[in-house]
């Protein structure tokens, strides 16, 4: 089919594109909208790096078309730390508790739980666990990312934070 | 891996999605949630020239209830199910399985429609359907037609569903205020495929005897199905160790489980018995007031 | 520690990452990230048979379709590019050439035959499809023991069998001790193929420069500059014309090091077309055509006498080496062969190494090629001690090196020294309470609880000096290069030729170089990866950052900062810069019994350096920096052990970790925190191999497992929580007692659950000598039983 013109709202701009229907979000928000920090490991929505959040709900960028996405409020990854460079207190807690390595999971971890503490602000370490399962790290052996969300959430909790635009 | 080429549409409403439907027949595909989907056309095992779209078709989403019955839209996602308080309340079974489909952005966007139509043997939607008899809303162009999950659920990835209809909502019967249920299932890690799952509803009469008994076993066979016979002789037994050992080795016998890289038949054989007991178990305690 | 040393003012310290901010706000510069315009794509046509030859390929179709630029098979590539002849000069080898692109016959499912590059990825694939190949089937042979038969099919026609590599060796005499011996104990370990996953799959962005004839390639790799000369002999052209640049990488685990094919056809392409290229790896063609690992058979015979200490050890390897060889088919399975004995003492040594070419997907090195050495090595003290009846613990204290015995040279003739193997497994066993444990077992196995505890005991070898690669046989440097400079300004810039993937170079080399130089790490600048900046050195591998990368960054640093001083000493007129110091960017003098804080700063040398020479001592050459070159030790090692406590269902086959224990000594760490995020991923990485993941090809050699829903890695949820101790001593030979690490986890990971596992099932006698381990696989041998 033809490429269409859309416009996706990518954290809080208007992008305009001409893409074909079948030219997955993941594609769209990093040649289109040139926001490269959502990445792409396996477009079987397994490993969870392309996660972004549409009206506010961690999806998979690369089981949704772009052209799904017209009309919605898409978040990505460029979002979360505040205009002055500001960590949000997830990931001042990351950097921290040494939750990264290589980097390539993180931004999906960071979409999935900046979400998800919003619901969810007092989690265990089960449910934490629970919730990482659906993003794969190569890297960290997990232990540094759990213990990360749960200083952050501590940190939500009890106002301490101040920063970030989760 | 990237899908191939397809037109994409996106009716706003059900005649709009019945006309292309109609149209392209064979050659459209419903596009749900898309979590089963667009994956088999990411890897180009599915290649459907047409796409229709029906996240736009506002009678798809919601959930209601009427005393006997909650409705649930065919394109409710599951996170949605999970949350749903009317379904905590009247239908437990219901967000407790949604918990162990995939993970939490999966669950933002799959459907129970999709799920239902798509029939992984593995799925817990057609399953849970199967067990509660729930009664699926098919729509056309011609009308409206119901049908039965057991009916509908033909085989491995067939459904009774025409190129030209819609699957637009399931209807499922609540559970009583002490009906026990149990959902238990066995995976290699939290969100994948399932390997067995055993679903259970329990009903016990005032003796403490069972007055109704629903069993439904997932991943052994091509289809979920119900333990018909053990569900029929259960009614005014004692739901006693024995007899949950007789109705386990029953359930281990039954169905044609097929061996895989990650369960042989015997494995699934075994876990079949093995969460019977666990689910039965669990369903006694939750009808004499426990959590299970 | 080691009292002599002084302690270090930043080296230790537990700085959080430089490199973290531009990874947490979605700003890393991976290499799919970086555009150049015009860029075009390419998505390479793969055989669908594991064995078939080429009968003709028709491209015509494919060449028609709007957005397609250009359709080339290996007719073409291989005329632009030399082959790749694999021959070093090791006995028992047999020599290998492999084009850039198949043309008489494919090898494997995924074997790439032709190429196709359009104006985007989606086109490509579609192309792709249109590209008509007409195979003719032949046998394929798909299990290591069937390629070694007379009858096998060839995998690769030159060689006269598949059996590409034999080599045996042994020292003492293990026969003699076999027959002397109270028992001979036999063990079998199969180790299946697995591949590393790095979360970012392979690619490259190849950019021809028409006007200058240079060739720019930019490319996740872990050795830049080895692979920068490859490149440039595979691309006919001179080391000067090509630059390779390194992105930020998604990780690497051992598959980003040599030059594969489809990298060779891109810079190929983009030469030949005069426009940048690009290309993706997908996940299908990561799981399926990347590169492979560990399938390994190893068989050991123990000669032990009846209180378990072994006379002698004799071991059979064999590796299912996959179609090609990207690297000396010898190269993996010879690491196991030689390090094999590890903590243990013993003398008469003696193996015998066959390697196997099959229809399956290339190996590569996987993070700890040797893994299974610790591995092997535990369940052959456990085979002792079920032999014997003896405790396991006991068997191992018997045999483990202890201070006195060190240092130890091995029968392979390598001298493992600043280890401690048997204070390392005392005290992992006093922490994890090993006596409580058995009475804690024994109760539970009354109530039908199966709980079980494995030790497994590491040397980690690493860092591979030159002497190592001499001696092997295997051609190749251990050097690393270093440069640190300051400029007029006073910042410091320093670089080595290594290339992070993951681990923190950016922090703990700054942290190198700061102590080094004697100035705050923050003001340290390391650039890596790009060939035209960095030092010509032999990349990240084997565990070598640290102590290749991070020490001849120390050394550098030292001896620029051996020059600023002197040059402080002439400014202020001293004789000697015997009493002057940098601490914090400032120099110091020492005087009247403490040192105290002069006026001049680095900055202020830094300007005299380049902007007021004749302000510096006679002699002295204008500027302030170094190139600096060093060699390691043949072997540096780290050493650990890994407790592993599990519970297993014998109901569902499923394993629980309940507790997870490490005590290591590798030596002095740059960052105590990188250094446990190694620990931690190394370990994980280990236990998801054992437990989860696994490479199925069927018997047609067709890859079962080419997405992730079917290749499985350890998730968060499956995943233990770690407890590390440390018992570091520094290493006596290298910059600041600097050793190697990163790997032990995996090997430690490996012998640990299974040992454990065994344990557990202990009463039931069984014993796992296999991977994955999955309910599945405990359930099939339970059921007999339980």
């Amino acid at each position: 089919m033809e490429k269409a013109a859309i416009t996706l709202n990518i954290n809080g701009q208007d992008f305009d594109m001409l893409v074909e229907p079948r030219k997955l979000l993941s594609d769209a928000i990093r040649e289109d909208a040139r926001l490269t920090g959502t990445h792409v490991g396996c477009e079987h929505g397994v490993c969870g790096a392309c996660t972004v959040q549409i009206d506010g709900r961690p999806q998979r960028s690369c089981l949704t078309f772009a052209v799904q996405a017209v009309g919605k409020s898409i978040t990505t990854i460029e979002a979360i730390a505040d205009g002055d460079g500001g960590y949000s207190a997830l990931q001042q807690a990351l950097h921290e508790e040494h939750g990264l390595q290589c980097g390539f999971c993180t931004p999906g971890i960071i979409m999935t739980f900046e979400a998800y503490l919003k619901e969810n602000p007092d989690p265990t370490n089960e449910e934490i666990r629970d919730v990482l399962s659906g993003n794969l790290c190569r890297c960290t052996g997990y232990q540094g990312i759990v213990k990360a969300v749960k200083v952050a959430a501590e940190r939500m909790r009890s106002g301490e934070h101040q920063g970030g635009r989760s | 891996m990237k899908p191939g080429r397809f037109t994409y549409h996106a009716p706003e409403s059900l005649d709009a999605a019945f006309g292309l439907l109609g149209e392209y027949g064979d050659d459209a595909k419903i596009l749900a949630g898309g979590q089963s989907l667009i994956p088999m056309m990411n890897l180009r095992m599915a290649r459907p020239d047409h796409i229709v779209d029906i996240a736009a078709i506002p009678e798809l989403t919601g959930i209601s209830e009427n005393g006997e019955q909650v409705t649930i839209g065919s394109m409710t996602c599951h996170a949605d199910i999970v949350a749903a308080e009317i379904l905590v309340q009247r239908c437990p079974i219901l967000p407790a399985a949604a918990k162990f489909i995939a993970h939490h952005a999966i669950r933002n966007r799959g459907t129970i429609g999709g799920s239902v139509s798509h029939a992984d043997p593995a799925a817990e939607w057609p399953l849970i359907a199967i067990l509660l008899d729930a009664e699926m809303v098919v729509r056309s162009s011609r009308g409206e037609r119901r049908v039965q999950a057991a009916d509908f659920i033909q085989s491995i990835y067939t459904v009774d569903l025409e190129p030209d209809e819609i699957l637009t909502s399931l209807v499922f019967p609540v559970l009583a205020a002490d009906e026990g249920w149990a959902f238990q299932q066995i995976s290699r890690r939290a969100g994948d495929f399932a390997i067995v799952t055993v679903a259970v509803t329990l009903a016990l009469a005032p003796g403490g005897t069972i007055e109704r008994l629903r069993l439904c076993l997932g991943g052994m066979d091509v289809t979920p199905f119900r333990l018909n016979d053990v569900e029929r002789d259960a009614t005014g037994k004692a739901p006693d160790a024995t007899w949950m050992e007789e109705v386990a080795q029953l359930a281990a016998a039954s169905g044609s489980p097929e061996s895989d890289m990650h369960a042989s038949i015997e494995y699934r054989r075994e876990m079949a018995a093995h969460l019977t007991k666990q689910a039965l178990n669990t369903a006694i305690q939750r009808c004499r007031g426990g959590d299970g | 520690m080691n009292e002599d040393a002084a302690p270090f003012n930043v080296i230790g310290k537990p700085l959080p990452r430089k490199e973290d901010r531009r990874f947490l706000t979605g700003r890393g510069r991976y290499l799919d990230d970086i555009d150049l315009p015009g860029t075009i794509h390419v998505c390479f046509v793969r055989s669908p048979y594991a064995h078939a030859r080429i009968l003709s390929i028709d491209i015509s179709e494919a060449e028609q379709m709007p957005g397609v630029v250009a359709v080339v098979t290996g007719e073409q590539v291989n005329q632009w590019t030399a082959p790749l002849r694999m021959a070093p000069p090791i006995d028992g080898l047999q020599p290998m050439e492999m084009t850039t692109l198949p043309v008489d016959k494919v090898r494997f499912q995924g074997d790439p035959v032709a190429c196709v590059v359009a104006t985007d990825r989606y086109l490509a694939e579609d192309a792709a499809e249109l590209v008509l190949v007409d195979y003719e089937p032949l046998d394929v042979v798909a299990d290591m023991f069937e390629a070694m038969k007379e009858a096998a099919p060839k995998v690769d026609d030159a060689l006269s069998t598949n059996l590409v590599s034999h080599q045996t060796f042994a020292h003492g005499d293990t026969a003699a001790r076999m027959r002397q011996a109270h028992r001979v104990v036999e063990a079998e370990f199969r180790s299946h193929r697995q591949t590393h996953l790095p979360m970012e799959t392979r690619g490259i962005l190849a950019d021809w420069d028409e006007g200058r004839g240079h060739l720019t390639l930019h490319v996740g790799n872990q050795a830049p500059h080895p692979y920068r000369s490859v490149m440039a002999g595979r691309m006919k052209m001179k080391e000067s014309e090509v630059t390779v640049i390194v992105p930020d990488v998604g990780g690497g685990f051992g598959q980003k090091i040599a030059v594969y094919r489809e990298e060779l056809t891109v810079a190929a392409l983009a030469r030949h077309l005069k426009r940048p290229v690009r290309w993706r790896e997908d996940r299908l063609e990561n799981l399926s055509a990347a590169s492979h690992a560990r399938e390994n058979v190893a068989r050991t015979r123990a000669a032990v006498d009846a209180n378990g200490c072994l006379l002698a050890l004799e071991l059979e390897l064999y590796e299912d080496f996959g179609a090609y060889s990207f690297y000396p088919a010898n190269y993996l399975a010879r690491v196991i062969a030689m390090i094999l004995t590890g903590p243990y003492r013993v003398q008469d040594y003696a193996y015998d190494v066959k390697i196997a070419l099959t229809n399956k997907c290339g190996n590569g090195p996987m993070r700890a090629p040797m893994a299974i050495t610790s591995w092997i090595m535990e369940g052959t003290m456990d085979a002792i001690a079920r032999d014997l009846g003896l405790d396991p613990v006991d068997v191992r204290r018997r045999n483990i090196l202890s201070e006195n015995d060190l240092p130890y040279t091995m029968a392979t003739g390598e001298t493992l020294e600043d280890i401690n193997p048997a204070e390392v497994m005392e005290k992992g066993l006093a922490a994890f309470d090993y006596e409580a444990f058995r009475r804690r077992q024994a109760e539970d196995r009354n109530s039908g609880v199966y709980r079980g505890v494995g030790i497994c005991n590491v040397v980690e070898s690493t860092t591979y000096g030159s002497k190592f690669y001499k001696a092997a046989g295997i051609p190749g440097s251990g050097h690393e290069c270093a440069w640190v400079k300051v400029e007029p300004s006073g910042a410091v810039r320093a670089s080595a030729g290594v290339m992070a993937t993951g681990q923190g170079y950016e922090t703990a080399f700054s942290q190198a170089v700061g102590e080094g130089l004697g100035i705050d790490p923050a003001n340290v600048a390391i650039e890596l990866g790009n060939t035209d900046v960095a030092p010509y050195g032999m990349g990240s591998r084997g565990a070598r950052g640290g102590t290749a990368g991070g020490g001849t960054l120390y050394l550098a640093a030292q001896a620029v900062r051996d020059k600023a001083l002197a040059i402080a000493a002439n400014l202020m007129g001293l004789n000697s810069a015997e009493r002057l110091r940098l601490t914090d960017g400032v120099v110091q003098q020492f005087a009247n019994d403490a040192w105290s804080d002069t006026e001049l700063t680095l900055a202020d040398i830094a300007r005299v350096a380049y902007l007021d020479p004749t302000k510096l001592p006679d002699g002295m050459d204008p500027g302030l920096e170094t190139l600096k070159a060093y060699d390691p030790p043949a072997m540096t090692y780290s050493n650990l052990v890994h407790i592993c406590e599990v519970q297993v269902d014998v109901q569902t086959g499923e394993i629980a970790i309940p507790r997870y224990l490490i005590v290591e000594n590798c030596g002095t760490m740059l960052n105590p925190t990188i250094v446990k995020g190694q620990q931690l991923g190394a370990t994980i990485m280990g236990l998801s191999g054992t437990l989860f993941e696994h490479i199925v090809y069927d018997e047609n050699g067709q890859n079962l497992t080419g997405t992730l829903a079917d290749y499985l890695v350890m998730s968060a949820d499956k995943a233990p929580e770690i407890e590390i101790l440390d018992l570091s001593t520094p290493n006596q030979r290298t910059p600041a007692g600097l050793k190697g690490m990163a790997e032990g986890g995996v090997m430690g990971a490996i012998g640990a659950v299974t040992g454990a596992v065994n344990d557990a099932l202990a009463p039931f006698d069984v014993v796992f000598d296999r991977h994955p381990l999955s309910p599945n696989a405990i359930r099939a041998k339970l059921r007999s039983k339980i």
